[in-house]
């Protein structure tokens, strides 16, 4: 509550003296327990602000929105640890400039909401390493941990049975901050890479690509897991794909705003193991 | 009588390296499987994980991404970055339930004819082996558009 008060206050401060032209948060959702988005332009909009530990989604992506930062005006935003390296990997891609965003960073224990330290992206390098050292567990260690001990046949049937409720809504595209891409590669038909009818193959095909594209970027925000309305535990294959790059190449996904894309980089002695 | 099992390999390879090196085997009249189906590339680089789930999607059993050794590379550093994204792409698929056994990767310069040959003999072998990939067979007949390989 203390730190919900705090930021109401310094986001009108920050409007009123006209350092930023927006602020992004959450509001009040359709139950208690869920939260929408908020943007905040006056400070009345402010006073509808909403902190607390039920405020989950990393709402990095609306930074990308088409015309937002085109003014070099400054945007502010809430964002917890995940969030805050949403916006490193994004500056890193070349998608927004970090000096234009002002971070109101925070996070929480059970229910205690507490802020972080900083306002920039590059005041939060110290926490970041040691979440790097130390990363939260998830709850989905378990099943990660039965689905690697599967064969290959299990792990297929595994996977065919959680795609084959996929409907291709695209939910958890649309809800990732790292799906930018102006024309995704599902859209494109000439050629058409993946099946866009949501049989199980193609429903595999773009399962096994998105996790692709966000190898060594996804940092583990959980908004797709969320967004998904036949749970598919999308995260998962997310999460496994992580931990490949940080064990093969070092890397650990928006530590800083000047960090190289895993890959788009190489070094010359890359592991080759498995090259005949 | 049954027929015994020919299975299909899609090979991509670069221009520079393995495809001239296939073209060494050739010349030097080196018999090898003709399972093998081979896309030439301009580079390793070049080769998108996309090409890898086209061609299963259209029914190879096994496929084969082949390029410059490390260094060698025409464009100076296409193969390097290729690899990176093959170390991860076999993780997914191999996370995913495609045996990595059915999708492999390897190095062929364009003076090595010979391990060409002894390579497209070898994995066409080990794809005969562990036989049709009926597992996305059977996905591609849901699809009821026809494998066309």
């Amino acid at each position: 509550m203390i730190t919900q008060e705090k930021y109401r206050t310094t986001v009108k401060e920050l409007l009123a003296n006209g350092t930023i032209k927006m602020a992004i948060g959450y509001r009040p959702g359709s139950t208690p327990d869920r939260r929408r988005p908020l943007f905040i332009r006056t400070s009345e909009e402010a006073d509808q602000l909403v902190l607390d530990s039920t405020c989950i989604t990393n709402l990095s992506g609306y930074l990308v929105t088409e015309g937002l930062l085109s003014d070099e005006k400054q945007v502010g935003i809430f964002l917890r640890p995940e969030g805050i390296r949403s916006i490193n990997i994004l500056a890193a891609e070349y998608q927004l400039n970090v000096d234009q965003i002002v971070i109101f960073g925070f996070d929480s224990t059970g229910r205690e909401v507490r802020p972080l330290q900083g306002r920039n992206a590059g005041d939060f390098s110290a926490l970041l390493t040691e979440i790097k050292e130390n990363p939260p567990l998830t709850s989905k260690e378990p099943l990660l941990e039965r689905v690697e001990k599967m064969n290959a046949k299990e792990r297929f049937d595994f996977w065919q049975e959680e795609f084959s409720r996929c409907i291709k809504c695209y939910a958890c595209r649309q809800a990732c901050p790292m799906c930018y891409c102006r024309r995704c590669i599902v859209d494109s038909n000439q050629p058409q890479w993946i099946n866009t009818s949501s049989h199980t193959l193609g429903n595999f095909e773009w399962n096994v690509v998105r996790a692709f594209h966000l190898s060594g970027r996804c940092v583990q925000c959980g908004n797709c897991d969320r967004a998904c309305p036949v749970n598919i535990p999308l995260r998962l294959i997310n999460q496994r794909m992580a931990k490949e790059v940080v064990d093969g190449f070092d890397h650990f996904a928006g530590l800083s705003p000047t960090q190289e894309p895993v890959l788009a980089s190489f070094k010359k002695d890359d592991t080759e193991t498995f090259i005949l | 009588m049954s027929e015994p099992f020919e299975p299909k390999i899609v090979a991509f390879v670069c221009t520079y390296c393995t495809y001239a090196g296939a073209d060494l085997a050739g010349t030097s009249r080196l018999k090898y499987a003709p399972n093998v189906r081979i896309v030439r590339l301009p580079c390793t680089g070049r080769i998108s994980p996309m090409f890898i789930l086209k061609a299963l999607q259209k029914g190879a059993d096994g496929v084969l991404v082949s390029g410059c050794h490390p260094g060698d590379c025409h464009f100076t550093h296409g193969n390097y970055h290729a690899r990176r994204r093959w170390m991860v792409f076999r993780a997914l698929l191999d996370f995913t339930g495609i045996p990595p056994e059915r999708v492999m990767f390897s190095w062929i310069s364009a003076a090595e004819g010979s391990k060409f040959a002894d390579l497209i003999n070898s994995v066409t072998e080990d794809i005969r082996k562990l036989g049709p990939f009926d597992q996305y067979q059977e996905l591609i007949t849901e699809t009821e558009s026809p494998a066309t390989l």
